[in-house]
């Protein structure tokens, strides 16, 4: 009996004991993979150990923006013992609003989140404090933070970076990848508590790329110290200097104003200065496009520069637009003296010669209406009609650099095709990536050498005796042309008299080390010319440029006669006059405004500012800021030299100013 | 009597095999503490082994016959001794089962009680004198089972009050209880069942849940099958050898020197360690279901026959547990879990095997 029971109990423990087994082989033998992939995934974590943000440098190796290793403070909100005594401990430890942060972490907490970064970038005394507390709920993370040692320096080149580093502007946009690198990542084995015991490196990852810049730090300070300066001289909303290497393409600087220091976090969306004016903002160039006009002219046409035009005495009527020359026009007069004197009417004949074809095919081979390719984000690639859409008189205005838009930058490529004999050059930024230079695009042959060279004689003539005299250089011949051009009214559909005042040019002449080209948005007066606005702009930059970059001089040196009276009748100011009274709307404008612009007022007085001749007021005893303000809202010019309150000044206060001249004021302590 | 006892007589197969199981215990012990605030575990198993064996030899003298003739006293000593359990008991994860000794050492009454629980059936079953058990007997029997093991339930601890009935239920089977009254108690344990879920604490419900689900909340109630059924799993054919099971190591294992030890060893020592140790474990079963055979009379089986009850269910739940076939309950592996209370009952138990074989010749 007793037995017949046992052999039960053996029967019902055999059973059990196969299922047992059963199991053991199941979880041993059959799915052994699946838990040790199972054990894997909960001991072992993949951490990214993140690259170091690689540094920006000049050209000589001079740092522009670094990342810092820093230190941030995150607590798991959930994870808290007791909210408000945390709360308090950790603001009075990390120096914050107590009400503040308890807010933070209560409203964390109640939303479940896991995360709360307390504090960024603390100090190394309070990460002392923080880990003498020894509290596990307090988690220090290690965190890299961009800076920029120099400020403001080349902010529209270099941008910004947002919180976690990644560029949001400028190169650091661009070449976002580059500079960020490859994140190590590491397998570490971690316990039930999460701690790590043990790490090792799957991935090794890759640093972020050193990048080097074209840009030379020094040039670059004297470009935007000048920028500023003419652009607070001028009550101009903003200016942009593009130096370029003509041959190579390399930008030696690029300087937008009004800046920002990409230290700070951005103000807002629309914070002014974030803007580049220099790649992103396109404007209608006005005269300085008569380069491209008279180029063409010279390889299309029979002209040359010795060619006789007949300018109309200043009034030409084409179709039904009528165009003035802002000065006393001129009857007939050799190519040369059209660009040197920017005749408007000279420059529409020049034009109508080249045809339309052919001028298009040129303005397209200068490089306008596409991007340059420069490496900064948002580039404009600024506005030129196809050719079917080319209204009766927009070759007209083409001629003489209206309704089309550029940007400085590519003015910048487009003086260079002159400058270099001929070829176009693509603006380059970068120098090196990581230690190897970057290849760049082979140029491309837009004019022949003879052109160019004609080209640059007639440009020098600008500068000599044309309305560029204000771009005259020590020591070095150089050629350019200036531009003015009134700002267009989008919302009432008639050209303004605020102006757009553009210098562009290269020197030395005959073999040119650097094209540098100036633009000054929305200046007031004849004063905001490109003549009187940018081209001391450009005397300043560019003397500072061939000193750097060390080229022999090629005029002997003379002390130049102090600032002379231009004579009166020697008019500088160039002006693209837009036929006011036209009914063709601006290129600018959206098409679907037309209707609008028909019906826009055609009355509109001709642009012509008066002469801004001024008594001269006493600058002596104010400070720079106050001069500045005082010459602009007088439509002066002041050329600031030192710091500190205002000593002497030239010419004295009472004498009268002429056009183009500057006043030179000298501060001292 | 005294004079009838040899050391030669004892089962000494059953003592080595005992004896092997410990040390792999210990061995166990030390991987899975290293390094941990309780490292020193291993050598106070060591000490708790000696001690065993101290307890095992002082069982030998006294007669078993006496041993039962107190088993009214010892009963009334066990329910008193689990109700000042339940007055002045120490609460540790979530149970109260310690009753404080001083010197760190905590006594868990309800371990000894299964001695009681043996002594007590056995003496029952054979006072009975009969081939078939009456339902109404066995009732009574049950009863009197039943309040040791409310008393274990309240603490609560269903992992031994289950062992309690795995003792009743042996011997009530053995002692020839009709088949369709075996019937009537598995129908009715069923029927309990539905019932008995009201009863039970939010915990062991999650317990229940994830049992069925393990996945249902592996963070919670779920993650010991988890982690468990991965040290197992991950540990595969020969394991990942001493010290370096890494489940075990890295705390991710609940409890890796006590209740969930044997999923600790899968993991070190692979199918095959499993293999032989359970293996030893049965070759120790059959050996005592031996004793039972060879004693002299009813009240020797019974005894033998409930140790063996009381060892096969504790090796069945606990590896069942830990393999994923049972709910979670907290139960240890005798003589590998780290623990005193645990080994001296297994030692006292197998004392009590000894006692039986050391007079299986009647003179």
């Amino acid at each position: 009996m007793v037995d017949r029971r046992l052999t039960w109990v053996a029967g019902l423990v055999f059973v059990w004991g196969a299922a047992i087994f059963y199991n053991l082989i199941k979880l041993q033998i059959v799915h052994h993979q699946d838990y040790v992939q199972k054990a894997r995934d909960r001991q072992e974590h993949v951490i990214q150990i993140p690259a170091a943000r690689g540094p920006i440098l000049d050209r000589a190796g001079r740092p522009l923006a670094l990342s810092l290793s820093t230190q941030s403070v995150d607590v798991d909100p959930r994870k808290l013992p007791d909210l408000k005594l945390n709360a308090s401990l950790l603001a009075g430890q990390l120096h914050m609003d107590e009400a503040e942060l308890y807010g933070r972490i209560k409203a964390a907490c109640d939303s479940h989140r896991g995360f709360l970064w307390v504090k960024r970038d603390i100090t190394p005394q309070e990460v002392q404090n923080l880990r003498g507390l020894n509290l596990d709920w307090i988690h220090i993370e290690p965190e890299s933070h961009r800076h920029y040692p120099k400020g403001t320096l080349a902010a529209h080149v270099l941008g910004g970076v947002d919180f976690e580093e990644s560029g949001n502007a400028g190169i650091e946009k661009t070449l976002d990848a580059e500079l960020r690198g490859e994140a190590a990542q590491a397998r570490r084995l971690t316990d039930a508590r999460h701690r790590g015991i043990d790490q090792q490196l799957s991935n090794e990852g890759r640093a972020g790329a050193t990048i080097t810049l074209t840009i030379d730090e020094r040039l670059q300070f004297v470009a935007e110290r000048e920028i500023a300066a003419a652009v607070e001289a001028h009550g101009a909303v903003s200016g942009s200097v593009v130096v370029m290497n003509p041959y190579d393409g390399q930008v030696l600087a690029l300087a937008s104003y009004p800046t920002y220091d990409p230290n700070e976090p951005p103000a807002s969306v629309l914070d002014p200065g974030r803007a580049n004016h220099a790649t992103g903002v396109s404007f209608e160039p006005g005269s300085v496009f008569k380069v491209i006009t008279l180029s063409a002219a010279l390889e299309t046409t029979s002209l040359g520069p010795e060619s006789m035009i007949n300018c109309h005495g200043g009034v030409l009527t084409l179709f039904t637009r009528t165009i003035h020359d802002s000065h006393g026009g001129m009857g007939i007069v050799p190519m040369r003296d059209v660009l040197a004197h920017s005749s408007n009417i000279g420059a529409i004949e020049i034009g109508l010669q080249v045809g339309r074809e052919k001028m298009y095919d040129y303005v397209r081979r200068f490089g306008f209406g596409q991007k340059t390719g420069i490496p900064l984000p948002g580039e404009d690639r600024g506005r030129l009609r196809r050719l079917p859409l080319w209204g009766a008189t927009s070759l007209a205005s083409i001629s003489m650099g209206q309704e089309i838009s550029v940007t400085t930058v590519q003015l910048a490529q487009a003086a260079s095709v002159v400058a270099n004999g001929g070829l176009l050059v693509r603006p380059r930024l970068v120098l090196k990536n990581s230690g190897q230079t970057t290849s760049f695009a082979p140029p491309v042959r837009v004019l022949q050498p003879e052109t160019a060279i004609k080209m640059r004689q007639m440009m020098e003539g600008v500068v000599l005796v044309g309305t560029g005299k204000g771009a005259r250089l020590e020591g070095y011949t150089a050629g350019g042309k200036t531009g003015s051009a009134q700002i267009y009214d989008y919302a009432a559909h008639h050209y303004t008299h605020t102006y757009n005042g553009t210098f562009m040019g290269f020197a030395p002449l005959t073999n040119p080390a650097v094209v540098v080209v100036v633009t000054l948005n929305g200046t007031h007066g004849q004063a905001g010319f490109g003549g009187a606005a940018a081209a001391p702009v450009f005397r300043a930059v560019a003397t500072e440029a061939l000193r750097i970059l060390d080229v022999p001089k090629d005029l002997p040196d003379v002390q130049r006669a102090t600032p002379t009276l231009i004579a009166k009748n020697q008019a500088i100011d160039d002006l693209a006059i837009a036929d006011l009274g036209s009914k063709q709307p601006n290129i600018l404008e959206d098409p679907a405004d037309d209707d609008a612009a028909a019906a826009a007022s055609p009355a509109q007085a001709a642009a012509a500012p008066a002469p801004s001749q001024s008594a001269i007021p006493n600058f002596r005893g104010m400070s720079l800021r106050a001069v500045l303000a005082e010459a602009a809202a007088r439509g002066l010019t002041v050329q600031p030299d030192g710091s500190g309150i205002a000593r002497v000044q030239d010419p004295p206060a009472g004498a009268v100013l002429h056009a183009g001249e500057r006043i030179r004021v000298q501060f001292a302590r | 009597m005294v004079r009838h006892l040899s050391a030669r007589d004892i089962d000494w197969t059953l003592l080595v095999i005992a004896l092997l199981i410990c040390a792999v215990g210990v061995l166990q012990i030390y991987s899975v503490t290293r390094g941990s605030d309780s490292h020193s575990a291993w050598w106070k198993q060591i000490l708790y082994v000696l001690g065993g064996l101290v307890l095992m030899w002082l069982v030998l003298p006294s007669d078993y016959h006496a041993m039962l003739h107190h088993v009214p006293l010892m009963y009334m000593v066990s329910v008193g001794a689990l109700l000042g359990t339940y007055l002045v008991g120490e609460a540790a994860f979530g149970s109260t089962r310690w009753i404080p000794l001083g010197f760190g050492l905590h006594l868990q009454v309800s371990e000894f009680v299964k001695l009681v629980i043996i002594l007590m059936v056995a003496r029952y079953l054979t006072d009975l004198r009969t081939d078939e058990l009456e339902f109404r007997e066995m009732l009574k029997l049950a009863g009197l089972v039943l309040i040791p093991a409310a008393l274990v339930l309240k603490q609560p601890d269903i992992g031994t009050a289950l062992t309690y009935f795995g003792i009743l239920t042996v011997g009530v089977f053995l002692a020839g209880l009709h088949w369709k009254f075996v019937l009537v108690i598995v129908a009715g344990a069923a029927l309990m069942v539905p019932i008995g879920l009201h009863f039970l604490k939010d915990y062991q419900k999650a317990r229940l849940e994830s049992f069925l689900d393990p996945e249902l909340d592996p963070q919670g109630a779920g993650y010991q099958v988890i982690q468990s059924q991965t040290a197992i799993g991950s540990g595969g054919m020969f394991g990942k050898g001493v010290t370096k099971g890494t489940q075990a190591q890295l705390h991710f294992l609940p409890v890796p020197s006590k209740d969930f030890i044997f999923a600790a060893f899968a993991e070190e020592h692979g199918f095959v360690g499993v293999v032989l140790m359970l293996a030893l474990y049965f070759v120790m079963i059959m050996r005592i279901v031996q004793n039972a055979q060879t004693a002299p009379e009813r009240a020797g089986m019974y005894i033998c026959m409930g140790v063996a009850a009381l060892l096969l269910s504790h090796i069945l739940i606990n590896v069942g547990v830990v393999a994923g076939l049972m709910p979670v309950t907290g139960i240890p592996l005798p003589f590998m879990s780290a623990g005193g209370s645990s080994i001296w009952t297994s030692f006292l138990a197998l004392g009590l095997v000894n006692n039986v074989r050391l007079r299986r010749f009647v003179n």
